[in-house]
């Protein structure tokens, strides 16, 4: 017989370890649970595994020469980096971008919004179980990565959207392409609600899993689908606009309750309402060749600071850059979506089991290098 | 023409004539027809899983609009043994602080265990190796014997994250072995007897004739608890790799992991065998005139078939967490087993 | 009521779910069959760089201006200059391109003023050494002896006016670092 209280046994709290390298984490995160039985009753998030001085170089590179950089803070989300960075520099030089190339710049965007919300659909569905919509959303990224390999020569940094504009024009069997690629993609979304959106199994891993009060997700600086789910429209495409956003017609889908299935709606209609943007961008593409706009040979923009920030597929996508006139970037600081959205993850997961762990954090869709940079 | 029965009474013939002549006893006769009869069932089993393997590789595949296997042999044909030559040249890994007998045994244990419900399956007509009168009843039996090897490689392996997935797949099998035991009473009563070759001659040649039709609620409860018997998606959170418990069969390696994997594979065709034999006519043919088609042709079409399902099953669905799981068990399958077993009591009582 | 409503939609659900897969099992499956099915690469892909010669001559077109050097954001790129006595012409004695640290970005294509080196669709170079990853003069001219490209037709030193496509010229000036020393490069 055991003497528990002379050998002072804890039977109740225990660490788990989730380490760097697990399945689950989207990247290379460490969590620290501390469980009772199955139930966590606190996470520590270790981070940093994937640091690589992103800003120190910036430090060390023109302003033309950190592009390739900004592919790689975000790598399902290429465009979109390389756009918060030219939109950055933009602001500070005074740079006025062609209409086309703006028009370039949405489509690029959109179509990566659409890719990278695919890469979110595909892990978390795997993560909950269901590996066959993970295959269906890789099939779908093929034909968007082949149209930005027909643009710009590469499959995932695309080093495309160049300070002043972008860096080729969109070759003449791209729009065709891409009309056939909205087309399609619709019913395929369709394809997906069906397998997932009313599917009791998914509706009892999220339905009221892992909710997110609107309050905590204000101060935690969560932004993105991750607090769209918690019936607040915040859009920077809406709030603070940027490019030509504003002559387009769509819609900021939120959900009501802030848990994980609200989360995965918001995506969801966020396709559809990507698909809509794309089409008009395309309809009211303009004509003409002047896609970047005329630039000093080596770029110093005037001393000074500017923050920028748009509507990356997590969040907020923000860039700090201090200049003091010279040709290289004195500070440059990058705000990353998921590096707010991780914050969350703690709070709301507190008094639930690992296996909706597993789901609250495939519906925050973190990926880690950008908050590690 | 293919028709094994003709030929394997016409074999026994010789073999008997042979040892009677020779005045050897009785008893080695039936010695050797029972071997024989083992031999055989292990044989076909052998393949069947050999084939499964390579097929579930292929469904799965082609439902995610790929190829699957295509290198190893015409069409990948040959990967599962490719498969099971990796395997046997594993290291055997056996962790320094376990159970060395319990971990040993174990998987011997669910192999075997995966085996021994083939005594009483009928595989054609006249094809069974013993036609107990308790049939069903024994195959509900052996399949708890699973239960016994998860509790030993889950206790064998000294870690406590295979304790507790062994813990969990032995409970969410327990569970679900009672609406699945009930689910087939209402097949029994229908036929009379629990004898597995009655109930196929019980449900007669025609696929209307054949007890899905007025067991469809025992039909599918008996579906869904034999998944998640076979801890197969959606009920296989158990064994999940995207879980931090990682199920119990986490320690083991090489061989040992091979038995394992293959008992799995060998229990998903055992309960579509069952299914097909209570539910679905066995090695009945299902239309007229088309019993010059072998009956154990029948038998297998029909059980591939469902194994189908269960594989389809598994690649279209996400997972049920385990409380989950067994909340559906207790609170959903079992009530819906006792609905079904009164009311195909009154049907009996009222019917015949 | 409402629950038994619930379980029939719910059940109706699994049904839809499982039509959905079984859609595909007929259909064509989506996969190339590499190495015998093969990815034509787009005109404008980026991959292995290499350094383009003239048709006729057969000489490399670099001059060693060193312009792509200074720009390589990773600094993977190691020239030489050297002058033939006899023309009078500067030439690339070395030329070292570090294809474990190129990260394939294009700016050294855009950059250079005679088309000298570009990135191609070349994406098998896979080698079991990683020391015959650094690429050196006489490989590159190799590789880049079938590659078709397009002359910027302007080969003297006259500023090119901003095409479509290019960025503005940069200055010889500029530099990233002073590091041209390629063992640091290569470790």
């Amino acid at each position: 017989m055991i003497d528990t209280e002379r050998q002072n046994l804890r039977d109740e709290e225990f660490l788990i370890n989730m380490g760097p390298q697990h399945p689950s984490t989207h990247g290379v995160l460490r969590l620290m649970l501390k469980m009772e039985g199955e139930f966590i009753r606190g996470i520590t998030p270790h981070v940093g595994y994937l640091h690589r001085s992103i800003e120190k170089i910036a430090e060390n590179r023109t302003y033309n020469q950190f592009t390739p950089f900004t592919d790689r803070i975000d790598y399902c989300a290429s465009m979109p980096s390389n756009l918060a960075w030219a939109t950055a520099v933009e602001k500070l030089a005074g740079i006025e971008v062609p209409e086309r190339a703006e028009y370039i710049r949405v489509i690029m965007v959109e179509l990566n919004r659409i890719a990278s919300h695919l890469i979110w659909l595909g892990t978390m569905s795997l993560d909950l179980g269901a590996v066959t919509p993970f295959l269906y959303a890789f099939r779908e990224r093929e034909w968007i990565l082949d149209l930005f390999e027909m643009t710009c020569g590469q499959r995932l940094t695309y080093h495309y959207i160049r300070i002043g504009g972008v860096s080729r024009d969109i070759p003449p069997e791209f729009e065709k392409s891409c009309r056939a690629f909205i087309k399609d993609f619709r019913t395929r979304v369709d394809d997906y609600e069906a397998i997932l959106t009313e599917n009791p199994i998914f509706l009892g891993r999220t339905r009221g899993i892992g909710i997110l009060p609107l309050g905590l997700a204000k101060d935690l600086g969560a932004s993105g689908p991750t607090i769209r789910g918690s019936n607040y429209p915040w859009d920077i495409r809406r709030a603070e606009p940027y490019s030509v956003y504003n002559k387009f017609d769509f819609e900021i889908p939120t959900g009501k309750n802030g848990d994980v299935w609200d989360r995965y709606i918001v995506r969801i209609r966020e396709f559809r309402q990507s698909c809509r943007i794309i089409e008009q961008a395309l309809d009211g593409l303009p004509e003409g060749d002047m896609i970047r706009a005329k630039m000093p040979a080596v770029l110093r923009p005037p001393a000074g600071e500017v923050f920028s920030r748009i509507e990356a597929p997590r969040g907020e996508m923000g860039y700090y850059i201090v200049s003091n006139g010279d040709k290289k970037p004195y500070r440059v600081k990058i705000r990353t979506a998921s590096y707010g959205n991780l914050q969350t993850l703690a709070p709301m997961s507190l008094g639930w089991k690992i296996a909706d762990l597993v789901a609250i954090f495939g519906s925050i869709d973190v990926i880690l290098p950008e908050v590690d940079r | 023409m293919f028709e094994l029965d003709g030929l394997l009474s016409g074999l026994y013939k010789i073999i008997s004539d042979w040892f009677i002549s020779h005045d050897i006893p009785v008893v080695w006769l039936d010695l050797l027809v029972m071997l024989f009869a083992a031999a055989a069932v292990i044989a076909a089993l052998l393949l069947t899983a050999l084939f499964l393997v390579w097929w579930e590789r292929k469904i799965s595949a082609h439902i995610q609009d790929r190829l699957g296997p295509m290198r190893t042999g015409p069409h990948g044909v040959l990967q599962t043994i490719a498969d099971a030559i990796k395997l046997l040249q594993k290291e055997d890994i056996v962790p320094d602080a376990a159970d060395k007998k319990v971990y040993f045994w174990a998987p011997v244990v669910a192999f075997v265990a995966a085996f021994l419900a083939y005594i009483v399956m009928p595989f054609g007509k006249g094809l069974i190796a013993r036609d107990l009168n308790i049939g069903i009843v024994y195959i509900v039996a052996i399949t708890s014997f699973t239960v016994i090897s998860l509790l030993m490689a889950g206790w064998a392996s000294n870690n406590k994250y295979a304790l507790l997935g062994g813990m969990r797949s032995a409970a969410q099998i327990v569970s679900y072995e009672v609406p699945l035991t009930i689910s087939l009473l209402g097949s029994v009563m229908l036929a009379g007897s629990l004898s597995m070759v009655d109930i196929v001659e019980a449900q007669g040649p025609y696929f209307w004739r054949w007890y899905w039709l007025p067991q469809i609620l025992g039909f599918g409860i008996y579906f869904v608890s034999a998944t998640a018997e076979a801890n197969r998606t959606p009920f296989d959170l158990p064994e999940a790799e995207q879980e931090l418990v990682a199920g119990f069969n986490i320690e083991y390696s090489g061989m040992k992991f091979a038995m394992f994997f293959l008992a799995e594979f060998i229990n998903a065709f055992t309960i579509s065998a069952v299914a097909t034999t209570l539910f679905l006519g066995g090695w009945q043919p299902p239309l007229p005139g088309l019993a010059f088609v072998p009956s154990w042709i029948w038998f297998l079409a029909k059980t591939l078939f469902l194994v189908f399902v269960l594989m389809w099953f598994r690649w279209t669905y996400p997972r049920l967490r385990v409380d989950q799981l067994m909340d559906f068990a207790w609170k959903f399958l079992l009530p819906l087993a006792f609905v079904n077993l009164v009311l195909t009591g009154l049907g009996v009582y009222f019917f015949n | 009521m409402n629950a038994i409503k619930a379980t029939i939609k719910g059940f109706w659900n699994l049904l839809v779910g499982l039509q959905t897969t079984a859609k595909h099992l007929p259909r064509r499956a989506v996969t190339l069959q590499y190495p015998d099915e093969r990815w034509t690469m787009p005109e404008r892909s980026r991959g292995v760089v290499v350094l383009l010669s003239d048709p006729e001559t057969g000489e490399l077109n670099c001059n060693a201006c060193l312009v792509c050097v200074k720009q390589c954001p990773v600094n993977a790129i190691y020239v030489d200059q050297a002058k033939d006595p006899e023309t009078d012409k500067r030439y690339p004695a070395e030329f070292r391109i570090d294809n474990t640290i190129c990260c394939f970005c294009g700016i050294c294509e855009e950059v250079c003023n005679f088309d000298a080196i570009k990135l191609t669709g070349k994406y098998e170079f896979a080698v079991f050494n990683k020391e015959e990853l650094i690429y050196d003069k006489a490989r590159l001219q190799e590789i880049g002896r079938d590659v078709k490209y397009e002359p910027k037709k302007k080969k003297k030193t006259e500023k090119p006016a901003p095409k479509s496509g290019s960025p503005a010229e940069t200055e010889p000036g500029t530099e990233i670092s002073n590091r041209h020393n390629s063992e640091e490069a290569q470790s």
